[in-house]
């Protein structure tokens, strides 16, 4: 049933591309709407926003930067709005290749959030920071979400499934739109 | 005079056991046997939980977290 679900979505996204009305072209650069503000689920003030960078690396999409009041915590926010899933998925899996030599001592495990979600959970090469990211592909977005913190003070994962569920629901509200 | 001795003696002695027997029995009388009187318990050991810096934890958190800005903001946070 799902994968009956996920064909027909497939499907459809491609028809919708086709005639020229994919989930890029219905909203033209405009992501700025994108990136869930982690505030949302914490005290409302313990993160501040960097501007946003549009198009991180020559890519379509945005990258929202957070930074814990206290210096010590961040979360980076990478939404990649791809041509179609596949693409998508595709740039999820360089993206995962490319944390792989990123993160120390990493453990993944499957993550239920949006489709084929993992979290990777590690240290920085150095081991002096606490690296947890969460990877998921909503329809034609890939989407990264990475916590820095100190060593001894891992992101909780219950944190980041919230904030990437949360993320996943934006993803699908701006894709519907 | 012997027996006058001995008659004294005899009613001292009498006199005096008499008397015993009243204070003894007014003693006893004092006691009200309606009366329970709850024996004086020494008090127990307090148990007071701490957090995880060894103090009795602030803004509401309960033992084994501490009030600290983390993850989440401000919050409770597990030790």
């Amino acid at each position: 049933m799902k994968i009956r679900t996920m064909a027909g979505g497939f499907a459809t996204a491609a028809v919708l591309t086709m005639g020229g009305f994919g989930y890029a072209a219905a909203q033209p650069g405009d992501f700025s709407t994108l990136p869930v503000d982690p505030n949302l689920i914490t005290d409302s003030l313990a993160y501040s926003a960097a501007p946003p960078v549009f198009n991180p690396n020559g890519q379509p999409g945005v990258q929202a930067v957070y930074t814990h009041r206290d210096g010590s915590r961040q979360i980076t926010s990478t939404v990649l709005v791809l041509p179609d899933a596949q693409a998508a998925s595709a740039a999820l899996d360089g993206a995962r290749a490319e944390l792989a030599g990123k993160v120390a001592n990493g453990k993944t495990q499957a993550a239920a959030v949006g489709s084929g979600g993992t979290m990777l959970t590690g240290t920085s090469p150095d081991g002096s920071k606490s690296v947890t990211v969460l990877s998921f592909a909503e329809g034609n977005t890939a989407t990264t979400l990475e916590f820095d913190g100190a060593s001894t003070d891992p992101a909780p994962s219950d944190l980041v499934l919230e904030l990437g569920r949360k993320q996943d629901t934006a993803i699908r509200d701006w894709q519907a739109a | 005079m012997r027996k006058i001795g001995m008659a004294l003696a005899i009613a001292a002695v009498l006199s005096g056991s008499v008397a015993t027997a009243q204070t003894a029995y007014a003693a006893q009388s004092s006691h009200d046997t309606n009366v329970s009187i709850q024996p004086v318990l020494p008090a127990g050991p307090k148990l007071q939980l701490l957090d995880c810096y060894g103090t009795t934890g602030g803004m509401g958190c309960g033992p084994g977290w501490v009030w600290r800005d983390g993850w989440r903001g401000m919050g409770c946070y597990p030790c």
